[in-house]
C-alpha cells in the first residue's frame, strides 16, 4: 500500500469527492476552533495584539511538513506525487500583496470567510458575495493579463531544489524559523496588550515547566533534526520495483490511438506530456505539435513529475518498449504508447484514408482534424494503394484555431 | 425549551488548533496527494453560474472554460467544491458546539455596519482577484505550498504579510 | 398527412433514456412531504386534547402548508404530462393494477382530508382570519364538537398520508425497465424520507418562532410583521424537542431503508448490482454520499442529537438540511434510475 492513495489508483474520482467533503469538514472545524471565523481575531494579527494567525498557520505548516517528510522518508508516501502548484514568481508576489491588502480590508481570506458565514456572521457572507463579484470582473478582464499571469515561470519547484540544499535542512530551517517566530509573536502580544500570556498555552511564559505545548514544540524540533540526519525523502534511486507486476503489466502497455491524441491536442488538454523519443534530426524534420524531444538514451525520471501522464512516440517498437519499461520502473503511473508511432500518426491523422464506406460526416471530421495539423485526408481507393510521401514540416502555428481556444501556454488550475 | 446559555466558549489554544489543522492537511497529502484550498471552489461556482446564464459566453472565455472541464460531467463535481461544502459543515458544527452561532456583523466599535459591509465586499473582491493572480489563496498557497516547501508559496506568503502590514495602519478604525 | 417513422429513429421505438427532468423529483418530494405532514397532523389530532397549543403547528400550519405543497406538486406533475388536455381522463376510470390511477385518486382525496384537519383548529391559530370569516369558526366548532368526526379525520389523514408517501416510491418501483428502481423498499423509503422532511419543516417553523433572543435574529423582523397581521398566538416551543426526536427516528429508519435498498441490489442480479454501483461508486456516488447521506441525513442527525442533549441550541440548520437531503434523494434516485438499464448494449 502506497500513498498518496488517490494517485496510486486506490479509489476513483467520485470517491475522491466524498473524501474532499470529509477533509473539508476537518478543515472547517479546526479553522473555527482556532477562532478564524472571527474577522477581529484575524485582523488582530496585523496590529500585534493577537498573533493567532501566525501561530496557527505555522504550526499547521510545520505539522504537515514534518509529518509528510517522515512518511515519505519511511517510504509510505511518494513525495513526488504530491501536487505542487507551479511557481510564477512575480504574479505570486503581486497576488500575495493584493491578498494581504484585501485581508486587512475584508477581514477574512477565502477559507475563513466560509467558516465565518457558517457561524452566522453577515460580514462573512458579504465577503463571499464580494469574492463572486471579483471573480466575475476578473473573468472578463483576465485575457489581456494572461501574459503577466504566466510570467517568470520556474515550474514545479521546491525550496530545496531551488537552493540546491538537502530537503531535511530546509525542513529544520522552517521548523526553527517557526519556533523563533512563535517566541517573537508572544513577546509582541505581551508588549501590545500588556498582559502576561497564560502559562499553559504559551511557549515562553514563566515559570519554566514542560507543558504540553512545549512538548509539541520540542517534538517539532526533534523531527527537524531527524530530517537533517535521515536525508532525502524522495523515492529516487531506491525505488522499489514490483517486477512481477511490471512484467505482467507489459502485456497491457496502454496504446493510444493517434486520433485520440489528435483530439487531446485540439482540445488543448494540458494534463499530459508528449515525449518524442527519436533522434533530434528526425525530430527536426517533423514532430507532433507540443512534443518534447527526449532521445531514449537521455530519458530519465526527470522528464516529468511522476503523476503526469506521458505519451511516448517513436517509430521504433523496441525503443518504445524500452522507454515504457524504464518509466514504469521509475514509478510513473500512466504511460501511453502512441499506437503505430509517427507512421500511425501520419496515416491516421495527417493523411487519413477515407474509403467509400466512410460517411460524409466522418470525412468532414477527418479532414478538419487533418487540416488542423497541416495534412489532408486521402479519398478514393486509387490513392490508397500508393500513399504519397507527406511533406512533414512542423506546423509553426495551428492553421485552425482550436474550438476551446485553450491551446496556449501551459496552464493548470491552481491548487486553491 | 431547553435553555442553553449563549456564552461563547473560548477558542482553542492556537498551537493545538494549528496542530489539528496540520493533521488535516497531512491527511489530504496522504490520501489525495494534494493540499487544501478554497478560492478555486468559488471560481468553479462562478464559472458554472456564468455558464448556466450565458453558455456561449462562458465557453468562449478561456478563464471560465478552464473551470468548466470537457463537458462530460458537471463542473461543480470538483474536488474543491466538495471540500468547501465540508468547510461550511465543519465550521457550523464547531461554532454550534462552541455556542458561537449568532447572526451579526463583526466590526470594531468605531465603524458603522454599512461601511464595514462595504469593506468586507471590497476585500472579498480584491482577494478573489489576488488569488487568481497568485494561483491560490491563503489555504491553497500559504498553507499547502508552505508545507510542501513550494518556492512560489513562500514568495506568496511574503507578499501577503507584507501587503497586510503595509496597509494595516490605514484601516485600524475598522477593527479597534 | 402524418409521416410515421417506424425505424429506430422514432423515440417511441428506441426509448430516450432521460425523459424526466426536474418536474418528477419536485412532485415526488412535495408528495412525500405532504404525506408526512398528513401523518403527523393525523396522529396529533388523534392523541391530543383539543385546544392544546402544540396542536397549532402540527394540526393547523402543517396541513395548510400541505395544501399549498400538494397543489405545487400536482402542478409540476401536470407540467410533465405529455398530453396536458387529457388529464381529466384519469378521473373517468379506476384501474386496480395501475399505480398512476391509484395516485390520481389518492391525490383527489387528500385535499378534503387535509382541509378538515386544517380547519379544525384554524380559528384559534389565526384569529385574524376567523374574525373576518365567521364561517370558519362554525366549521371548527362543528368538527370539534363531534369526537367521532375528529377520530375519523385523524385516521383518514394518517392512512392517506401513508398511502401517498408509499405511492411516491411505488410509482418508481413499478417501472420494470429501470433496474435501480426494482425494489419494494422504495415505497417505505420515500415514506420515511417524507416523514423526516415533514417533521423537519415543522421543527424549522418552531425554531423560527422561538421566544425572541433564542431564535435566529433575522427572524425577528419577519415574525413581528406576521404576528401583527394574523394576531396569531405564539406557537408552543415544547413541541420542538418532540419533533426533533421524531425527526431523528425517521432519519434513522430512512438510512436503514437506504441501506436495505442498496444491499438488496448489490446481492441481486448483475444488472441490479451494476445499477446500485451507480450510487455506490459510479457517477452518482459523490452527490449521493455527500448531499443525501452526509448533509441530508448524518449531519442533521448529529445536530438534532446534540440539540436534544442540550449541547447546542436549536437552529434552523437541521431542518433545512433534512429538506434539502430529501429533495436531493429524489433528484438523484430519479436521475440515476433513468441511467440504469438492463442491457449495457443500449448504452
Amino acid at each position: 500500500m502506497y500513498a498518496p492513495f488517490y494517485k496510486y489508483g486506490m479509489f476513483g474520482d467520485e470517491v475522491s469527492l466524498i473524501v474532499a467533503f470529509v477533509i473539508g469538514i476537518g478543515f472547517g472545524f479546526f479553522l473555527e476552533r482556532a477562532g478564524f471565523g472571527s474577522a477581529r481575531k484575524l485582523a488582530a494579527q496585523f496590529y500585534f495584539t493577537d498573533m493567532a494567525v501566525l501561530k496557527v498557520m505555522f504550526t499547521a505548516i510545520i505539522t504537515a511538513m514534518t509529518g509528510l517528510y517522515l512518511l515519505a522518508r519511511v517510504g509510505f508516501v511518494d513525495l513526488s506525487m504530491v501536487y505542487l502548484v507551479p511557481t510564477f514568481v512575480v504574479p505570486q508576489i503581486v497576488g500575495g500583496l493584493l491578498l494581504g491588502v484585501g485581508f486587512v480590508i475584508g477581514g477574512y481570506c477565502p477559507g475563513t470567510s466560509c467558516v465565518s458565514a457558517a457561524s452566522g456572521r453577515v460580514d462573512g457572507m458579504v465577503y463571499i458575495a464580494g469574492m463572486f463579484a471579483g471573480l466575475l470582473v476578473f473573468g472578463e478582464i483576465s485575457r489581456p493579463l494572461e501574459g503577466f499571469l504566466y510570467s517568470t515561470p520556474l515550474g514545479q519547484v521546491t525550496l530545496p531544489a531551488f537552493f540546491h540544499l538537502p530537503y531535511g535542512v530546509l525542513v529544520l530551517a522552517v521548523v526553527l524559523m517557526a519556533l523563533v517566530a512563535f517566541a517573537v509573536a508572544e513577546w509582541a502580544e505581551k508588549k501590545t496588550t500588556g498582559t502576561a500570556p497564560d502559562a499553559e498555552g504559551s511557549l515562553t511564559a514563566m515559570p519554566w515547566r514542560l507543558t504540553p505545548v512545549r512538548r509539541l514544540a520540542g517534538a517539532f524540533a526533534v523531527a527537524g533534526v531527524l530530517a537533517v540526519v535521515l536525508g532525502n525523502p524522495y523515492r529516487g534511486n531506491t525505488v522499489e520495483v514490483d517486477t512481477r507486476d511490471l512484467a505482467l503489466g507489459a502485456a497491457r502497455a496502454q496504446p493510444l490511438a493517434p486520433a485520440k491524441l489528435a483530439d487531446w491536442i485540439i482540445q488543448g488538454r494540458n494534463d499530459f506530456t508528449l515525449v518524442d523519443l527519436r533522434t533530434p534530426a528526425s525530430y527536426g524534420t517533423y514532430h507532433i505539435p507540443g512534443a518534447q524531444n527526449v532521445p531514449l538514451a537521455s530519458l530519465t525520471a526527470d522528464v516529468a513529475p511522476r503523476n503526469q501522464t506521458l505519451v511516448l512516440c517513436t517509430d521504433d517498437g523496441a525503443e518504445a518498449a524500452q522507454a515504457w519499461f524504464l518509466l514504469k520502473a521509475e514509478g510513473f503511473r500512466s504511460v501511453y504508447l502512441l499506437a503505430g508511432g509517427l507512421n500511425g500518426w501520419r496515416d491516421q491523422v495527417l493523411y487519413p484514408k477515407a474509403g467509400p464506406e466512410t460517411s460524409a460526416n466522418d470525412v468532414a471530421r477527418l479532414s478538419q482534424v487533418a487540416q488542423y495539423f497541416g495534412g489532408t485526408p486521402q479519398t478514393g481507393v486509387a490513392s490508397a494503394a500508393a500513399p504519397p510521401m507527406p511533406v512533414l514540416a512542423p506546423p509553426v502555428a495551428p492553421p485552425i484555431a482550436p474550438a476551446g481556444g485553450t491551446a496556449g501556454p501551459k496552464k493548470k488550475k491552481e491548487g486553491c | 425549551m431547553d435553555s442553553v446559555q449563549d456564552n461563547p466558549q473560548p477558542y482553542w489554544n492556537p498551537y493545538w488548533a494549528g496542530f489539528g489543522l496540520g493533521l488535516v492537511l497531512l491527511s489530504a497529502f496522504v490520501i489525495m496527494g494534494r493540499g487544501l484550498g478554497a478560492s478555486g471552489a468559488f471560481t468553479t461556482a462562478t464559472a458554472a453560474a456564468v455558464h448556466a446564464v450565458a453558455p456561449a459566453h462562458a465557453e468562449s472565455n478561456s478563464f471560465y472554460a478552464e473551470y468548466l472541464g470537457d463537458g462530460t460531467r458537471s463542473p461543480l463535481k470538483d474536488w474543491l467544491v466538495f471540500e468547501v461544502l465540508g468547510v461550511f459543515a465543519g465550521g457550523f458544527l464547531s461554532a454550534a458546539l462552541g455556542h458561537r452561532l449568532r447572526f451579526f456583523i463583526e466590526k470594531g466599535p468605531q465603524i458603522a455596519s454599512g461601511p464595514r459591509l462595504a469593506l468586507a465586499f471590497t476585500g472579498g473582491a480584491m482577494m478573489a482577484v489576488g488569488a487568481k493572480i497568485a494561483l491560490g489563496c491563503t489555504s491553497g498557497q500559504a498553507l499547502t505550498g508552505g508545507a510542501l516547501l513550494n518556492v512560489g508559496s513562500w514568495a506568496f506568503m511574503l507578499g501577503v504579510f507584507g501587503g497586510a502590514y503595509a496597509v494595516a495602519y490605514f484601516f485600524r478604525k475598522q477593527w479597534r | 398527412m402524418t409521416e410515421l417513422t417506424y425505424t429506430r429513429h422514432n423515440p417511441l421505438i428506441d426509448p430516450i433514456f432521460h425523459v424526466w427532468e426536474w418536474q418528477i423529483p419536485v412532485y415526488l418530494f412535495l408528495g412525500g412531504l405532504v404525506g408526512g405532514l398528513m401523518i403527523i397532523a393525523g396522529i396529533r389530532l388523534l392523541v391530543l386534547r383539543p385546544n392544546r397549543r402544540e396542536a397549532l403547528v402540527c394540526c393547523t400550519l402543517g396541513p395548510l402548508i400541505g395544501l399549498a405543497a400538494l397543489s405545487l406538486g400536482m402542478f409540476s406533475l401536470f407540467l410533465d404530462l405529455g398530453h396536458k388536455l387529457h388529464v381529466w381522463r384519469l378521473y373517468t376510470t379506476f384501474q386496480v393494477t395501475s399505480p398512476m390511477s391509484w395516485g390520481s385518486w389518492i391525490l383527489l382525496l387528500v385535499y378534503p382530508a387535509l382541509a378538515a384537519n386544517a380547519l379544525a383548529h384554524l380559528p384559534e391559530a389565526i384569529p385574524a382570519l376567523a374574525s373576518r370569516f365567521p364561517a370558519l369558526v362554525k366549521i371548527s366548532d362543528f368538527i370539534l364538537a363531534r369526537p367521532r368526526l375528529v377520530l375519523f379525520a385523524g385516521l383518514t389523514n394518517t392512512a392517506l398520508g401513508a398511502a401517498l408517501g408509499i405511492y411516491t416510491g411505488i410509482l418508481l418501483s413499478t417501472l420494470g425497465g429501470r433496474p435501480l428502481w426494482n425494489s419494494a423498499v422504495l415505497g417505505p423509503l420515500f415514506l420515511f424520507s417524507g416523514l423526516s422532511t415533514a417533521a423537519a419543516l415543522l421543527h424549522g417553523i418552531l425554531v423560527l418562532t422561538m421566544p425572541s433572543g433564542e431564535r435566529p435574529a433575522f427572524a425577528d423582523f419577519l415574525l413581528s410583521a406576521l404576528a401583527r397581521m394574523t394576531q396569531a398566538r405564539p406557537l408552543d416551543p415544547a413541541a420542538a424537542p418532540i419533533l426533533a426526536s421524531a425527526d431523528n427516528s425517521f432519519l434513522t429508519v430512512e438510512v436503514s431503508l437506504l441501506g436495505l435498498f442498496l444491499l438488496g441490489h448489490v446481492t441481486s442480479t448483475a444488472v441490479h448490482h451494476r445499477a446500485a454501483g451507480l450510487l455506490l461508486t459510479g457517477p452518482y456516488a459523490a452527490p449521493f454520499w455527500v448531499l443525501v447521506v452526509g448533509l441530508g441525513i448524518a449531519m442533521p442527525l448529529l445536530l438534532q442529537t446534540l440539540e436534544l442533549a442540550h449541547r447546542i441550541r436549536h437552529t434552523l440548520a437541521p431542518s433545512l438540511l433534512v429538506m434539502f437531503g430529501g429533495f436531493a434523494l429524489r433528484v438523484i434516485l430519479v436521475s440515476a434510475g433513468q441511467a440504469s438499464r438492463w442491457f449495457e448494449a443500449l448504452n
